[in-house]
């Protein structure tokens, strides 16, 4: 389908002339230098380079732990898009039933929202602390002695449960907006066929939702991928040591952290390539999805 | 709401007018909450001290924060007149010929004398290979072992000045019921201060200190492997606690009675006087008599001031005056008091001391004492550059033989190698 | 797309009764417990998202050495007024003119200018990318996309010369327009007008409407609903900027919430007891802005996010 369009030599130059110019100045421009340093080695106050060709990829793929925190960003971005989807869903599902008391439960679920990722970490290290966090003292009750901040996979699944906490009321939002743009004519129709409630959510209105979901899935993805990271860094307080980092998180520490600019330019290339490939993803979704409008 | 905002502005301007005659410097810090009233309290005193010069401290975030934030000023051209520099960051400052002016310059050429009575263990980390001062050492502190008092008393034991004697005691600490010991932070104890404390070398190329061309870790050697050896058993045995790289985590378990010895900082007694409710005392930091039949003296983490380049005359006589200032005595001493960092100069311990201030904070003495140890080829510092990085290697190497993931060989393989391609990596972004 | 999808199931939508359930006495039971599960359902997500917000507030209450040596607290402290009176009203700063008050006017700023130039940019560029039919439409489109691939972070030294070069240094305008180049906004909006029908264009068009009529008298007006949800989303990311603010000012009269918050906690190795209580207080004023305008906007929100769902 074609949209209806107006025809001006001049016009849309006009319109697109701010946005474009604020990306060329603030985002191209400073972006090619990104990639350019990535084939360089850099002293950073004088911005001396050698040039390295492809060293700085070969050296970022062959440290012994960039394999581990490519397989920990794909468990955390998995584990973190599953739980938040999953129990946003649940929520949206539950409040959108509700008939009385929707808004106070609506406000209190999308509270979190406003919090700063640095904020949530601190919140989050606090009742994950070793020693002293509420969390923590939970579940030695039975029997689970978590060593957030000594043992990988504590840490890991203290930051998987603070970023997933983090994004559960975007989704939200989402969610019950998508459950309360399906027509009431179609729930009563489905009750019909559907007699039991959750038949009748897994047949009808889940298929609805599903647009919704592929769409926030790749929102998620993203933001696991990253804007975690200021979550990440304070839960990690600034010394990874042996414990989980995540892809961006490792693109912060060498370059902004260490100052490594050729480095991490480097890893921050193979991460584009990546998110390019995904974004073409959520392209084709989103726009499969305009044409059967 | 914007009348608020006017008649700051206002405030603003007529304050700029009165000042209009003087110099107006910059200082870029790290110091946050209680250390960043003291570092406005330091600069109010010099601003006050005298009617030429007007300090404006801003404080720039974390230590990376501030060292990149500087980076991107220098590169513009807007760089602050003073910064402050972490250890691990000061080989990326110095590295970078012509960007800062040697301290030890900046107060000559201003016709001021410089001061030779500085503390060796702290003077000599900000120096070039020839010993001349770089950066002004602002905040600094040693490793130093507190204890218990009343957890050694229990257990019917005195504290250990070896590791030999740690062993021994030990045993008896944990019958009390206590974990004997923890530290905060490996690569600074057990790794830069271990080197410094055994008088080992720590790099090639005089410990990094002759340029970062071809400098190489020495790290994958017997005695520091044996160390770590040992602490391994230690853990496994009960003997010792490892709480990971939060510096707070492996303090609270001391605080909380929980460990009757901590490796910590020589300034962490005035956090631990507020959180601590037993008596608490601090002696040296243990070396390994098998390794040295002396110690060695300790060098100094925390972090320096240094003078950025391309500013005017005058504004570097300002940072002259500024440091000139910083290094006499009384600063010191409030600073020294305030924050529980090291005096700088041995005139300013002297007052303290004079004052009766050790008298009243014992533990406050040892770090210094510690620093006046005797030297020895190896026992000024280090100067590598990615020195981030490395030590996010070592600490996550560490963590795996501590965690069982490695085995002490592997790990210091994997150090060695990774330090050195970093590095490496370091030597040729100087050299371009 | 819902109407389409009800033409799909084919079943007229008309209401019918709910069927009875087998015990015909236990229907009534069986939906009040249905409304029961999902009252749990709810009040658990309310205890999971809520409940650390309470917490960090009840440790506000607290002195520092407490928070220190115990961790979170869930009761109420007696430290409330201290506190707070401290975190929004102390002057703090070299300056003595930072104030828990100050710094949230700059976040203030900071989001508002954010959320409103990202809307009028972005809403300029989707409207020409959209109803416009022109040479160099799809490479623009294509540039403007690729400013989701690389994060501020990677390309902050290089970003930072740009707005020195301008001379924008301690200024607002350096402080959003950098920020402003991400594409996020734009991507909203081009889905939008996707989704708003060719009739209406048409319709206009009879009626003698150029561009700009189009624009101004049916289209935002139509976006209203959108404008409010993308306001809400940008305004959050705009308050909650933290590197970008620390990097680009040197003036204290500059200092944002978040920066404020990092600067409290932030203590060097045990040489002090960092201010908790202060940080969570500050932290718990720093999320009210937010919070209100999300509340306030909310049905707004949900219904823009509703009609982008189209």
């Amino acid at each position: 389908m074609h949209k209806a369009q107006f025809q001006s030599p001049l016009y849309p130059y006009l319109l697109l002339l701010p946005q474009m110019a604020i990306v060329a100045v603030f985002f191209l421009w400073p972006s090619a230098e990104a990639v350019r340093s990535s084939f360089f080695l850099q002293d950073p106050f004088f911005g001396n380079e050698t040039f390295v060709g492809i060293d700085n990829y070969t050296d970022a793929v062959t440290r012994s732990d960039y394999g581990r925190a490519a397989w920990f960003t794909f468990l955390f971005t998995v584990v973190v898009t599953f739980f938040s989807l999953g129990i946003a869903l649940l929520l949206a599902v539950a409040a959108d039933n509700v008939l009385r008391g929707q808004g106070p439960y609506k406000t209190l679920l999308m509270w979190v929202y406003a919090i700063a990722p640095p904020v949530a970490g601190l919140i989050g290290i606090m009742l994950f602390d070793q020693h002293i966090g509420p969390i923590v003292d939970f579940v030695a009750l039975f029997g689970w002695d978590m060593r957030v901040g000594v043992d990988y996979w504590d840490t890991g699944i203290a930051m998987m449960i603070v970023a997933t906490w983090k994004q559960i009321p975007v989704n939200f939002i989402f969610f019950l907006s998508g459950l309360q743009s399906i027509p009431k004519g179609v729930r009563e129709a489905a009750s019909i066929d559907n007699p039991s409630p959750s038949g009748r959510f897994w047949t009808i209105i889940f298929p609805l939702l599903a647009p919704t979901s592929f769409f926030l899935m790749i929102i998620n993805i993203t933001y696991a991928f990253f804007e975690t990271f200021g979550i990440v860094d304070v839960m990690l307080k600034g010394e990874p040591g042996n414990n989980p980092v995540t892809l961006v998180y490792k693109v912060f520490l060498d370059g902004f952290r260490g100052n490594d600019l050729g480095g991490s330019s480097a890893q921050s290339v193979i991460l584009m390539v990546f998110v390019l490939a995904l974004t073409i993803i959520q392209f084709r979704l989103i726009e499969r999805r305009v044409h059967y409008t | 709401m914007w009348k608020t905002l006017l008649a700051a502005s206002a405030l603003a301007l007529t304050t700029a007018a009165a000042q209009a005659e003087k110099i107006e410097i910059e200082l870029w810090h790290a110091m946050g909450g209680a250390l960043g009233e003291a570092t406005n309290a330091v600069a109010e005193q010099f601003n006050a001290s005298q009617d030429k010069y007007n300090l404006t401290p801003v404080y720039k975030g974390n230590y990376e924060e501030t060292l990149t934030a500087t980076i991107a000023a220098f590169r513009a051209g807007e760089q602050p007149n003073i910064v402050q520099v972490f250890d691990a960051g000061a080989a990326t400052i110095i590295g970078a010929e012509g960007a800062v002016i040697p301290a030890q310059d900046l107060i000559e050429n201003a016709g001021f004398e410089f001061g030779t009575d500085y503390i060796p263990g702290v003077a000599n980390f900000y120096a070039d290979e020839n010993g001349k001062m770089v950066g002004m050492p602002f905040n600094s502190s040693t490793p130093i072992l507190y204890y218990n008092v009343e957890a050694l008393e229990e257990a019917g034991v005195e504290p250990p000045t070896t590791w030999e004697e740690f062993q021994e005691i030990a045993p008896a600490l944990k019958e009390a019921g206590y974990v004997p010991m923890a530290q905060s932070h490996l690569p600074w104890i057990f790794t830069e201060n271990f080197m410094s404390r055994h008088n080992l070398q720590f790099a090639t190329n005089a410990n990094g200190y002759e340029g970062a061309e071809g400098t190489e870790l020495l790290i994958n050697v017997e005695p520091i492997k044996a160390h770590f050896t040992a602490v391994k058993e230690w853990i496994d045995a009960g003997l010792f606690g490892y709480y990971g790289t939060g510096w707070g985590d492996n303090q609270a378990p001391f605080e909380n009675g929980e460990v009757a010895m901590w490796l910590g900082s020589s300034g962490s007694f005035g956090g631990l006087k507020q959180s601590a409710d037993f008596e608490f005392s601090a002696t040296y930091l243990p070396y390994w008599e098998a390794v040295t039949e002396e110690p060695y003296n300790t060098f100094i983490g925390g972090a320096a001031l240094f003078a950025m380049s391309g500013q005017p005359e005058e504004e570097n006589e300002a940072a002259a005056a500024f440091f000139q200032f910083l290094s006499s005595p009384e600063p010191q001493v409030f600073w020294h008091k305030e924050t529980g960092y090291v005096p700088i100069t041995a005139t300013a311990y002297e007052l303290a001391k004079a004052e009766g201030y050790y008298d009243e904070e014992p533990a406050a003495e040892v770090g210094i004492n510690q620093l006046q140890q005797p030297g020895g080829d190896w026992t000024k510092g280090y100067r590598m550059g990615f020195y981030v990085q490395i030590r996010d290697v070592m600490n996550r190497e560490y963590g795996r033989i501590f965690s069982g993931e490695a085995t002490v060989d592997e790990a210091f393989g994997i150090i060695e190698e990774e330090g050195n391609r970093l590095l490496e990596r370091f030597a040729q972004t100087q050299s371009g | 797309m819902s109407q389409d999808q009800i033409a799909v199931t084919g079943k007229p939508a008309v209401p019918v009764a709910r069927p009875a359930s087998a015990t015909g006495a236990g229907f009534g039971a069986f939906v009040r417990r249905h409304q029961i599960v999902e009252h749990i359902v709810l009040l658990f997500g309310v205890l999971l998202m809520m409940g650390p917000i309470a917490v960090a507030f009840t440790t506000s209450t607290h002195d520092p050495v407490t928070i220190h040596s115990e961790g979170m607290q869930l009761g109420f402290g007696d430290n409330f007024l201290p506190t707070y009176e401290a975190v929004i009203f102390e002057q703090t700063g070299f300056t003595k003119q930072v104030t828990g008050w100050g710094m949230s006017l700059n976040s203030l700023i900071l989001g508002l200018g954010f959320a409103i130039g990202k809307i009028i940019v972005s809403m300029l560029a989707a409207y020409a990318i959209v109803y416009f039919r022109f040479p160099l439409g799809t490479l623009c489109f294509w540039v403007i996309f690729s400013t989701l691939l690389l994060p501020l972070e990677v390309r902050i030294l290089p970003s930072y010369e740009v707005v020195q070069g301008l001379g924008l240094l301690n200024s607002y305008t350096g402080l959003i327009l950098p920020l402003i180049a991400s594409a996020t906004g734009t991507f909203f909006f081009r889905q939008f007008f996707k989704s708003v029908p060719n009739e209406l264009l048409e319709a206009a068009r009879i009626d003698g409407a150029g561009p700009f009529r189009f624009f101004w008298d049916i289209l935002v007006p139509l976006s209203r609903t959108m404008i409010a949800a993308i306001f809400i989303i940008m305004f959050v990311v705009g308050w909650n900027q933290y590197l970008w603010p620390i990097l680009m000012t040197t003036d204290e009269s500059f200092y944002t919430v978040v920066r404020g918050i990092r600067q409290i906690l932030q203590v060097w190795i045990g040489a002090d007891i960092p201010d908790y209580n202060e940080a969570l207080g500050l932290a718990i004023i720093a999320m009210i802005p937010p919070v209100l305008i999300v509340i306030i906007f909310q049905r707004m929100f949900i219904k823009g996010l509703v009609e982008s769902e189209k």
